[in-house]
């Protein structure tokens, strides 16, 4: 009996290239392809558990993963950083199991994989970047039941999210949504921007690379193809503000036009979240 | 450095996976073997393989004593280590009706079709906590006579409780005659309206805690979309697992495992519904694990019952994953100092917003 066992496993392997299997890692590109077909629209997907927990970057990790080659070169940050705890684990288990090459400089990469920015450097056709998305479904702030969702989605009834966007401002004087700005992909769907600050959203619209967004844990995955537009949802006479910081300057690289994180207590408080862009700033 | 505390990359990382594994491997006390650990915490390894999806005993030991026995760690590891595989093979249908029983309780009749089997089970067993430790080998001795009338190589046929209300027409049919595919969860996500398979497979695989505790919510917190139900058939017993020969093209029994089954006889008693009859609910998952098949098949029932008038259903599918939960809830120690700088910008511009629409009379 043990002997029909193991024909049919077959011989023991070690772990895959790039740990799924082969036929989780074709299904998972089959829904990006669908994803980049219909840009902002949801695609379901049979997500896998992962060596890391759903939450915490799993989404991004298959992407990357299913969509990596032997000639790819990987860069991934969290919060902008190279060195943060998650982007090193991350990058660990894609190298290691595949044995690429590794960068934190955004022109060396083919792959970025990112949670919650957007590399500074303008990326190019030659690039991909994955972000990782903890709640892929932007209206679930005005709706939780999830077939009225997809009623939304469907006929592009987005009237619940305009009038939670006036009440927004008319309460508060401004628009409150602060990271994960809802943006109107395509003139069509309504798309969560992962947790990216709105310093970042006018850099997807009509950009020329593509952008893969993964929602591991809610089994989503989403697309921006290269030149598509996406429009942060406002108000003809409410202008779409990105984050104010009112001339301050990284302490570290003098710089004032990225987007800046603070250390509270220190006298010059400001420093650039993308770690690479500031160190490569100060060397030359 | 600003992050520094939980900043320091690669090293850090190593350094944390150093101080788990020495600490737990190089502990003084006897190093812990996979066959203490299934023959000694058989619940444990049950529960971790129900959860995980995945019937490995020696697997399931393994990641227990990895994870320091952190359930919800084992049950991913297991579920990591799946994902690795391909899936080369589906094995046939069984019938449920071919469990080789080691326990049955059936609360809704005394006397069944087939026998009461108590077998191994605490449920009348006083929790006085034993701190002296047996060293001799117990042997089974019951207090005076046999457990049963008739010894247990003879079980009569055990009548399902299903088929017996069915036979008293006090049943509603809901017996499907297709023979659809069940829905896989493990391949494409269920949301609501998703098939009844869908919702059974994700039950199967919930959390324990999650389930009895979705069960518990119902019963007595803001919902209240069930009711009590009464048991028609608890049972736990080892399945055969069955596939096509790859040459004979001949079904092959090739192992087992061990599942607990549950029938739940729910009393209906809706506007729409035909109050001369009974319903029934249904629970199985891997392993003895009671309490989640039967809370499994009470949620089975009123989710059925329920039919998408409330939440319920979005509610067992989308929120009894433990890896789910557990790994949404600790992603919250992951840096988020992006997004909080960005909150607080919107705090100073709402405030900046109040000063410059406040009227301008100087306050005392």
């Amino acid at each position: 009996m043990s002997s029909t066992v193991d024909e049919i496993a077959g011989p023991p392997q070690s772990v895959p290239f790039a740990l799924l299997d082969e036929e989780s890692k074709r299904e998972i590109r089959r829904a990006l392809l669908q994803a980049v077909c219909i840009p902002g629209f949801q695609v379901p997907f049979g997500s896998r558990e992962m060596p890391v927990a759903r939450g915490w970057g799993s989404g991004g990790l298959q992407i990357s993963l299913a969509i990596v080659g032997v000639n790819d070169t990987i860069k991934v940050i969290d919060q902008g950083d190279d060195e943060g705890v998650n982007a090193v684990n991350l990058r660990r288990l894609i190298t290691s199991s595949t044995g690429i090459e590794e960068t934190s400089e955004t022109d060396e990469a083919t792959i970025v994989q990112s949670r919650h920015r957007i590399p500074e450097d303008a990326m190019t056709s030659d690039h991909i970047l994955v972000l990782q998305v903890p709640v892929p479904e932007p209206l679930r702030g005005i709706e939780r039941n999830m077939k009225e969702l997809e009623r939304m989605h469907a006929e592009g009834d987005y009237s619940k999210m305009w009038v939670s966007l006036y009440e927004d401002k008319v309460r508060n004087g401004v628009i409150t949504q602060t990271t994960g700005y809802p943006c109107l992909v395509a003139q069509r769907y309504v798309m969560a921007t992962t947790p990216i600050p709105r310093w970042d959203i006018p850099r997807l619209h009509q950009a020329e690379f593509l952008t893969l967004f993964g929602a591991g844990r809610e089994k989503r995955v989403y697309a921006i193809p290269p030149f598509t537009d996406v429009e942060p949802l406002t108000f003809e006479d409410v202008p779409f503000e990105v984050e104010a910081s009112n001339g301050a300057k990284c302490r570290l690289c003098g710089s004032e036009e990225t987007f800046l994180v603070e250390t509270p207590g220190s006298e010059s408080r400001w420093s650039c979240s993308d770690t690479a862009w500031c160190r490569r700033k100060r060397t030359k | 450095m600003g992050y520094a505390a939980a900043r320091g990359g690669l090293a850090a990382i190593e350094f944390a996976e150093n101080l788990v594994q020495e600490l737990r491997d190089g502990h003084p006390s006897s190093p812990l073997e996979t066959d203490q650990v299934t023959g000694r915490l058989r619940l444990l390894v049950d529960r971790v393989m129900g959860e995980a999806g995945l019937w490995a005993p020696e697997l399931a030991a393994q990641a227990l004593r990895q994870a320091e026995g952190d359930v919800i760690e084992a049950v991913h590891l297991l579920r990591a280590f799946k994902s690795t595989l391909p899936r080369i093979g589906i094995s046939e249908v069984v019938d449920a009706d071919d469990m080789i029983p080691e326990r049955r309780i059936v609360p809704a009749f005394r006397e069944p079709g087939g026998p009461q089997i108590l077998g191994r089970s605490t449920d009348y067993t006083a929790r006085m906590l034993s701190t002296t430790r047996r060293e001799t080998k117990p042997k089974v001795q019951p207090a005076s006579g046999t457990p049963a009338d008739e010894p247990l190589d003879v079980i009569p046929p055990m009548q399902r409780m299903s088929d017996v209300l069915r036979d008293m027409q006090l049943l509603v049919d809901r017996r499907r005659t297709d023979d659809s595919e069940p829905f896989d969860i493990t391949r494409m996500p269920a949301k609501p309206p998703a098939p009844r398979s869908a919702r059974l497979s994700t039950m199967a695989r919930a959390e324990t805690g999650a389930l009895v505790g979705q069960w518990y919510r119902n019963i007595l917190g803001p919902d209240g979309y069930l009711h009590e139900v009464t048991l028609g058939e608890v049972r736990h017993g080892a399945m055969p697992i069955t596939v096509t020969h790859p040459v004979t093209r001949n079904p092959v029994k090739i192992g087992e495992y061990r599942v607990t089954e549950v029938e739940a006889i729910e009393d209906l008693d809706g506007i729409d519904e035909d109050r001369a009859l009974f319903d029934i609910g249904y629970g199985l998952c891997f392993g003895q694990n009671e309490r989640k098949a039967i809370a499994m098949a009470n949620l089975d029932i009123a989710c059925h019952r329920d039919d998408q008038r409330s939440e319920l259903e979005q509610s067992i599918l989308m929120t009894t994953d433990g890896l789910d939960s557990s790994g949404f809830l600790e992603h919250l120690k992951l840096p988020h100092y992006v997004t909080f700088r960005s909150m607080i910008e919107r705090k100073i511009a709402v405030r900046q917003a109040r000063l410059q629409s406040a009227p301008t009379e100087s306050k005392p």
